[in-house]
């Protein structure tokens, strides 16, 4: 079963007198612990269709499924709810909370369970673990590099053990070593942690780590790319 | 609860900004305590004022004396137990910025009719049997560090009352307030003979009707009399060169206070000018605080904070800058509201009010304003950010 379906997703914007269709008729389906890389030049709307996916948008017509739940049909309220238990979101800019520490920052979307303190914090350290930055949990972002910042924004979007990452150009903004250490943790938690993952980038490198790649321009879906995809996959929870 | 550390990381960030804002915001709710305070000492002294007493004066102005003689007639009126004349004097010890209250009167007969106004026997005995005798308020006594026996000289500013030049007191009595009653006794308030003014100007020239009585208090048998009794004074001189205008205590009071205009009106409308200002500081500040947040905001929204909790966190931070602000303002009324009444012209003003310091209620009422404005000032910008699409603010940040 697929874990995100999207049927016929059309999204236009108006502005003033004029509309632009950015989404044109997507349709587009992300089997279960699949990793998925979108391309496409700038304006072509893939991260207009990952935010969709991610249920930061609204979609004009058409409809979204994750896993079970139709997301074009939740209210607001609910679709906030949701997003804080299934989906993860890494930004090409991190955009941690500059006042928060590490730890501080990955125990953000914990603030909306109902788990205590302690167990917060646990989780926290345990999501900074993963990405190897546990000993910087009590570092502010200022004092983190680029690409220790997006381990950082990685262990928050995992947090919450959400089933589906979408990550908005996550190497976008970091050196080659870097990028690769990023890609390198995308990849673990696909294979490891069996986290399905939609990527956006520009880098064809970055695009080469996805099983499968997925063009769009003019908000259009072209052609597809699929690689070979590792047989042995044994699935991880985020340790609780 | 969870969230309260978070919200106060940022208004740490700034803390520039923030501090800036409290101190302008305690600065307001400073003002506001201690206008609610002067209105609350207006107040107070209004209803400490006794029902069973009556204050005569001329009808035309307060600035006007009446005839001595007009002390009997009074006191041949039905329902009228006692009447003692007392007239401001105005004397000036020292320097003006040393000003206290000072009024000449007829000190047996009045201080029978105020008993609130406790002098020990001893005091009070010596203070009548020395025709230069003054009683002081403690509050003078300790501003000035007059000791019982101390001799000092005061000179009116008030020219029939200057034509001899200075006049000499010597402190025979430091009164205090009947149990009960500290809030309605002014303890910086001098009293002396009324006998000592009136042979002191009497015959010198341009005197005229200032060797009179400014006023007339009066203790009636019955607080129920009053009515009546105001009206037969008043009708007792009706035909007269000189007639009068007589009313309740607490109504000559009310009267006094709006010779420099409606206090209360005025105090009320800068206390509202002034809640004005915390409302645009706070708002400002607010505005700004979310307009720089745009981007951690659309995050909070995107982990999955809804439009409501984002609200809440907003609001939250600016409650948390009115609690600021208002404690501090309200500390900082408390800490300098007793002072006021010692500084220049401002004592002229104050000076007459007792118990001026801030009460619960007004420092309760002020704190209370200042969060309910943060609160409200909060609110556009906090549905500004309930409001705001994810995706939009993400671009724009």
């Amino acid at each position: 079963m697929a874990t995100v379906q999207v049927e016929n997703v059309r999204k236009i914007y108006t502005r003033d007198t004029q509309t632009i269709v950015v989404l044109d008729g997507i349709s587009l389906e992300v089997p279960d612990g699949e990793f998925v890389a979108l391309m496409g030049p700038s304006g072509s709307g893939k991260t207009t269709l990952l935010n969709l996916i991610a249920g930061i948008d609204r979609v004009t017509s058409g409809m979204i499924r994750v896993g079970d739940t139709t997301v074009t049909g939740l209210s607001d309220a609910a679709l906030a709810q949701w997003r804080s238990r299934h989906v993860g979101f890494v930004f090409q800019f991190y955009n941690l909370i500059p006042v928060l520490t590490a730890v501080e920052n990955v125990e953000l979307p914990l603030l909306l369970t109902r788990l205590t303190k302690r167990q917060r914090r646990e989780r926290a350290l345990t999501a900074l673990r993963i990405v190897g930055l546990a000993d910087r949990a009590k570092h502010y972002p200022r004092q983190l590099s680029g690409g220790q910042e997006q381990r950082v924004a990685i262990a928050r979007a995992i947090v919450t053990d959400p089933s589906v990452l979408v990550a908005d150009e996550p190497t976008g903004d970091l050196d080659a070593a870097s990028a690769e250490d990023i890609l390198t943790l995308l990849d673990t938690l696909n294979r490891d942690f069996r986290k399905t993952i939609v990527m956006v980038t520009h880098d064809p490198r970055a695009a080469a780590r996805a099983h499968v790649e997925r063009h769009l321009d003019k908000g259009v879906l072209a052609a597809s790319v699929e690689r070979h995809v590792p047989a042995s996959r044994d699935a991880h929870e985020v340790p609780a | 609860m969870k969230f309260l550390p978070y919200v106060l990381q940022h208004l740490r960030r700034s803390w520039i900004r923030t501090a800036s804002t409290v101190a302008g915001m305690a600065l307001c709710v400073f003002l506001i305590c201690v206008l609610q305070t002067v209105l609350a000492a207006i107040e107070s002294s209004i209803a400490g004022a006794s029902p069973s007493r009556l204050v005569t004066r001329h009808a035309v102005s307060l600035t006007f004396n009446m005839p001595l003689a007009y002390k009997a007639r009074i006191q041949a009126i039905d329902g009228v137990d006692r009447v003692a004349i007392s007239n401001w004097f105005m004397g000036v010890y020292r320097d003006m910025k040393d000003f206290f209250p000072n009024f000449a009167v007829e000190s047996e007969d009045y201080f029978a009719m105020y008993p609130e106004i406790r002098v020990p026997p001893d005091q009070m005995q010596a203070y009548l049997q020395d025709m230069q005798g003054a009683l002081i308020g403690p509050d003078i006594a300790r501003k000035h560090g007059f000791r019982i026996g101390d001799q000092f000289q005061m000179e009116s500013v008030i020219p029939p009352y200057r034509v001899r030049g200075p006049m000499t007191f010597v402190v025979r009595g430091i009164y205090g307030a009947a149990p009960g009653r500290e809030g309605s006794v002014n303890m910086t308030t001098m009293y002396f003979h009324y006998r000592y003014l009136y042979e002191t100007i009497q015959g010198a020239e341009g005197v005229g009707d200032y060797a009179g009585a400014g006023t007339f208090n009066l203790q009636l048998r019955d607080p129920d009399l009053a009515t009546a009794v105001m009206r037969a004074v008043d009708t007792n001189f009706e035909n007269s060169d000189v007639q009068t205008k007589t009313e309740t205590e607490g109504a000559f009071l009310s009267g006094f206070i709006s010779l420099v205009g409606n206090l209360a009106g005025l105090l009320g409308a800068v206390g509202l000018a002034v809640a004005f200002t915390i409302l645009l500081v706070t708002a400002n500040t607010m505005s700004m605080a979310v307009r720089e947040r745009r981007t951690e905001i659309a995050v909070l929204k995107t982990l999955g904070f809804s439009g409501g909790r984002v609200l809440a966190l907003v609001m939250i931070e600016a409650a948390a800058l009115g609690v600021l602000a208002g404690a501090l303002g309200v500390l900082l009324a408390q800490a300098l509201v007793g002072g006021l009444a010692d500084l220049p012209f401002m004592g002229l003003l104050l000076g007459n009010f007792p118990a001026l310091r801030v009460s619960p209620p007004v420092a309760g009422f002020t704190f209370t304003v200042a969060v309910v404005l943060s609160l409200g000032a909060g609110f556009v910008p906090a549905l500004t950010a309930y409001r705001g699409r994810i995706t939009e603010m993400l671009r724009h940040a």
